[in-house]
This record gives C-alpha cells, sequence and structure tokens, in this order.
C-alpha cells in the first residue's frame, strides 16, 4: 500500500538554526494520524511545508505519489485560530476555499450545504463569525476544509484555543464526521490526550531541530466513546507518550525561563 | 457518567435545535436605546438655542456683538430669496466634492503602494509624514497664485489638505490585517492578487472609514479656509463679505451651514458603514 502523504527526509534551517533533520513519515488512506511534539519540535515549518507556502531546504512532501511544490485544493486546512473572515457571512466563509481556486459549481455547494449539515450548522448561513460561540467556529472551519473535498486534512491545533468541555465535546464530534468519509488526516496537537483519543498512530517529534522519535500505533476499538478516555489502556497509551516527550517539554520550559523577555 | 447531555454545556450544543435561528442583522440583537435618550438631543440643542435667543435679545441686545437665531434665520431667508445662497453652496459643494473624491482615491492608490512595497515606502514617507503634520492650509494663498482664482485652486487646496489621512489610514489598515487570515488564505491557494482583494482590503475598510472621516473634516475646513484667500463665491467667499462688512447674522449664516454639513455628513458615512459592514456592528455573542 502506498502512503497518501509523504514527508520524505525533510531538512530546514533558517541560517544558523537548524529546524527539522531529516524528518520522515507516512500516512495511509483512511489513517488518522496525530503529531505530537514540544515546543521548538518545528511543527509550523513541517505545517507550511505540506501546505505548500514554504519550500524545504532537502527532501519532500508527497501526495498520492506526487511532490507537492505550491498550496493546493488536494490538502484542506483546520488552523488553531479562528481563521474564518469576520467580514464573510458562515456561508460565505464555507465557500472560501471553492471560490479561490475557482471550483463553485452546483455539485460542489450543494455538497457545502451537505456539510454544514453534518457540522450541524444548517440555518447558521447568514450569521457572521463574531455572533456563533468558538465552538461553532471550529465546526465551520472543519467544513470548510472538508468542503474542497481535500485528498488529506490537516488539522493544526483546531481545538486549543476552546474550553476543556467543548474541546471534549469537539473531539467527539470530529470522530463521528471523520467516520462518515474516514479522510486521511494529519492532526497536530500538544494533548497527548487528544491525540490518544482521536489517532490511529502518534507520530512523536523530538525538538530543536525536529525529527521523528518514534510512532506510536494506537490499538484501540472504533467508533470510540468519551468513557474510553478512563481505561486503563488509553492511561498507559498517554504515559508512554509523555514519557518520550518528557524530557523535551523540561528542556523547553527552562530554554523559556532563560530567554530574556520580550 | 459522560453521556451528551450532561457535558452539553456552555451553549455549544453538540446538536444544534432544529429550529432554523435567526441571524442578528443590525441592531436588532442590540441593546435598543430608550427614547429618552434621543429626546435628550432634542432638549438640548433646543434648550440651547433659546438661551441664545433670550441672551440675544434680552441681556446683550447688540447684533453686533451677539447675533440672535432668529436673526440668522431671516438672513438665511433673505439670502435664498435672492438665489444667492444657492450659488455660494453651489460653489462651494462643488469644490468641496471634487476636492475629496480625489483625495479618497488619491490617498487609498499611494496608501496601497506604501503598504506593499518597502522601496515606495521608503520614499514617500518621510514626505508624508511631514506633511500630514504641516498646516498645508497655509499656503492656500500660494495655490490661488499658481491656479488663479476659479474653482481649481480650491480643490487642489482640499486635495492636499484630504489627502493625507486618508493615506496614512489607508497603509495602516493594510498592515493590520491579522497575519493568520493571511497565513490562512495562502493555504488555501489564494494568490497575492487574491489575498489582496479577498483579505486586506476588506481587513482595511474600518480604516479606511475612519480615514474618510478626518478627510471630510479637513476638507470642509480647506474650502472655507481657501475661499478666504481669494474666491468669486462659495460659504467663504460669503462668510469674509460678511466679515467685512460687520454682519454678523450674514456671517453666521456661513457658520451654521458648515456645522450642519459636517454633522450630516459625518452621520452619512457612519450610516454607510453600517450598510457596507454588519458584522462589525452585531452582537457579539458572549
Amino acid at each position: 500500500m502506498s502512503a497518501k502523504l509523504s514527508v520524505s527526509n525533510l531538512h530546514k534551517s533558517f541560517g544558523d538554526l537548524q529546524v527539522l533533520r531529516d524528518l520522515n513519515f507516512a500516512i495511509d488512506e483512511h489513517e488518522f494520524v496525530a503529531v505530537v511534539g514540544p515546543s521548538g519540535c518545528g511543527k509550523t515549518t513541517l505545517l507550511r511545508t505540506i501546505a505548500g507556502i514554504e519550500t524545504s531546504d532537502s527532501g519532500s512532501v508527497m501526495i498520492d505519489g506526487k511532490v507537492v511544490t505550491k498550496p493546493g485544493a488536494d490538502r484542506g486546512f483546520v488552523f488553531q485560530q479562528d481563521s474564518l473572515l469576520p467580514w464573510r457571512t458562515i456561508w460565505k466563509n464555507l465557500i472560501f476555499g471553492l471560490e479561490v481556486n475557482g471550483q463553485l459549481n452546483d455539485a460542489n455547494l450543494k455538497n457545502a450545504k451537505q456539510l454544514l449539515k453534518l457540522v450541524g450548522l444548517s440555518g447558521f448561513e447568514q450569521f457572521y463569525p463574531n455572533q456563533i460561540s468558538g465552538g461553532m467556529r471550529q465546526r465551520v472551519n472543519l467544513a470548510r476544509a472538508l468542503a474542497l473535498n481535500p485528498q488529506v486534512l490537516i488539522m493544526d491545533e483546531p481545538f486549543s484555543a476552546l474550553d476543556a468541555q467543548t474541546r471534549e465535546m469537539m473531539q467527539l464530534e470530529l470522530l463521528r464526521i471523520w467516520q462518515q468519509g474516514r479522510k486521511t488526516v494529519l492532526f497536530i496537537t500538544h494533548q497527548i490526550d487528544e491525540a490518544v483519543f482521536l489517532a490511529d498512530r502518534i507520530v512523536v517529534l523530538g525538538r530543536r531541530p525536529g525529527w521523528v522519535k518514534t510512532t506510536v500505533p494506537i490499538d484501540l476499538p472504533r467508533p470510540r466513546e468519551l468513557a474510553v478516555k478512563r481505561t486503563a489502556k488509553f492511561g498507559a497509551y498517554v504515559d508512554e507518550v509523555w514519557n518520550l516527550i518528557e524530557n523535551d517539554v523540561r528542556a523547553s520550559i527552562s530554554e523559556d525561563a532563560q530567554a530574556p523577555v520580550g | 457518567m459522560m453521556d451528551r447531555a450532561s457535558t452539553q454545556l456552555k451553549g455549544d450544543p453538540a446538536i444544534p435545535s432544529q429550529a432554523a435561528p435567526t441571524p442578528a442583522t443590525g441592531r436588532s440583537r442590540a441593546k435598543r436605546t430608550p427614547a429618552s435618550l434621543y429626546w435628550t438631543s432634542v432638549a438640548s440643542v433646543v434648550g440651547g438655542l433659546l438661551l441664545w435667543e433670550l441672551a440675544g435679545r434680552f441681556i446683550v441686545k447688540k447684533a453686533l456683538f451677539l447675533t440672535t437665531p432668529t436673526q440668522i434665520v431671516e438672513a438665511t431667508i433673505g439670502l435664498v430669496a435672492a438665489n444667492e445662497l444657492q450659488r455660494h453652496i453651489a460653489a462651494s459643494g462643488t469644490e468641496f466634492l471634487i476636492g475629496l473624491v480625489i483625495a479618497i482615491f488619491l490617498g487609498i492608490a499611494i496608501g496601497f503602494a506604501m503598504a506593499s512595497n518597502r522601496y515606495a515606502k521608503r520614499a514617500l514617507g518621510p514626505w508624508v509624514a511631514a506633511l500630514y503634520a504641516t498646516p498645508t492650509i497655509a499656503i492656500s494663498p500660494l495655490i490661488i497664485l499658481w491656479a488663479g482664482i476659479d474653482i481649481w485652486s480650491k480643490v487642489i487646496v482640499v486635495v492636499i489638505n484630504a489627502v493625507f489621512p486618508m493615506i496614512i489610514n489607508t497603509e495602516a489598515g493594510l498592515r493590520s490585517t491579522d497575519k493568520q487570515l493571511i497565513e490562512a488564505a495562502r493555504c488555501f491557494g489564494c494568490s497575492r492578487w487574491q489575498v489582496f482583494t479577498k483579505v486586506s482590503l476588506p481587513s482595511a475598510v474600518p480604516f479606511l472609514f475612519a480615514g474618510m472621516k478626518l478627510a471630510i473634516g479637513r476638507a470642509l475646513v480647506a474650502v472655507v479656509v481657501a475661499e478666504l484667500f481669494g474666491s468669486r463665491a462659495g460659504l467663504g467667499f460669503l462668510l469674509a463679505q460678511a466679515s467685512d462688512a460687520f454682519n454678523m447674522p450674514l456671517l453666521f449664516v456661513s457658520v451654521v451651514l458648515l456645522a450642519v454639513t459636517g454633522m450630516v455628513l459625518t452621520w452619512l458615512v457612519g450610516a454607510v458603514e453600517r450598510w457596507l459592514m454588519p458584522w462589525r456592528y452585531t452582537a457579539e455573542q458572549d
């Protein structure tokens, strides 16, 4: 089976600072992979390279065996901040990707309507982003990414700005939506329990420069309910991943503490 | 038990209610202003005019030192009957509108150049900074000398006074665009031009309106001052004439007209703003 998304031998430096060193991982079709790592693991650079708005020094990102050189509709993005355009209604935000990629046809618009229903926001078309809650905005973000019917869905800490309760509900919602089509997902997060709960596999990154420490397969039955979070097996996975990055996190904290303020 | 119902908090329903919600448009969801607040403004203006009238009639008595509202109304009616006021308003209005429109478009163009090109910013920056702070109105006589006594000298004075707030606000607006939004737009495959038209420009609109309000104020002052220095018609011309003749009611006709114009235009821009940017005037969800 060939990989849907593959990142091969990726190197990147900014001046003297090496950000990514020989980064390698691959995601199979229909696989949900989470990437966790301490701050300084180069996830922003990795994300920008996959998006095609940053070029690597060497190595490549491939989707279906084709090298990524620029942004394209084969990748759908959901960002950590709320990245909806405040002057556009929910509906206009939803079709933003279709609009800029010249894909505003009847079939796609119909699909977009379906997606809005899928994320539970039918009837909110004419609202502006500031009129709906943070959780609802992230649903729109998800629907916007899916509207392009991308080959790979890339999510960059999508729930980090939400409160703890809403975040749990959104994780559940994401799994529910994902079960429908089982898109290939790359999910970047700082939260280990979130990664264990959502993913088939967790790619653990080391810091400065970013590299793949190890990959942890998560063998938990699907569909998953929130109750799985209180099982011993779940706790064991969280501990395993935490132990892998604990030293790196300590290092990054002490480095932050020593860095001059501002 | 962590079932759906018990975790469904914070107004973020996992399954939103089936009843279609109605979007809040305009201020339907915002707090309504009570009628008593509107009446406070009316009472303030009427009361102020009444005090002015009484003071002019019974305390000062001399029209030279304090003209009264009724005298101003009389003078206005006289001017309208003689077809004079219409001529002055037309002259000033033409100069003002042509100058303002040129200033707005020129300001947006220069502001855009400065926001998007480093060299343009370096080349134009010092001039804009210096001229914005300079009371360029002081060189109006020179411009009348160059461009003559007709409307074009006044248009030029309006432009050089009103263009700078437009430039500065356009540039600031384009620069202040949220980096996250630009990054997201680029990930979705936006070209540079699409980033400008779909992200930077809409996000700069509030700044453009702020610039326009400043430009309107400056343009009004510019028209009148330029006309004071040399003209054949206009509210500034009327003002100069009345002042030379110590005709205070006549002088105040111009002043009141200018004040009312300023108020109406500011209100008009506000109305256009609310119409163009409904997302800024809808109730925020908390």
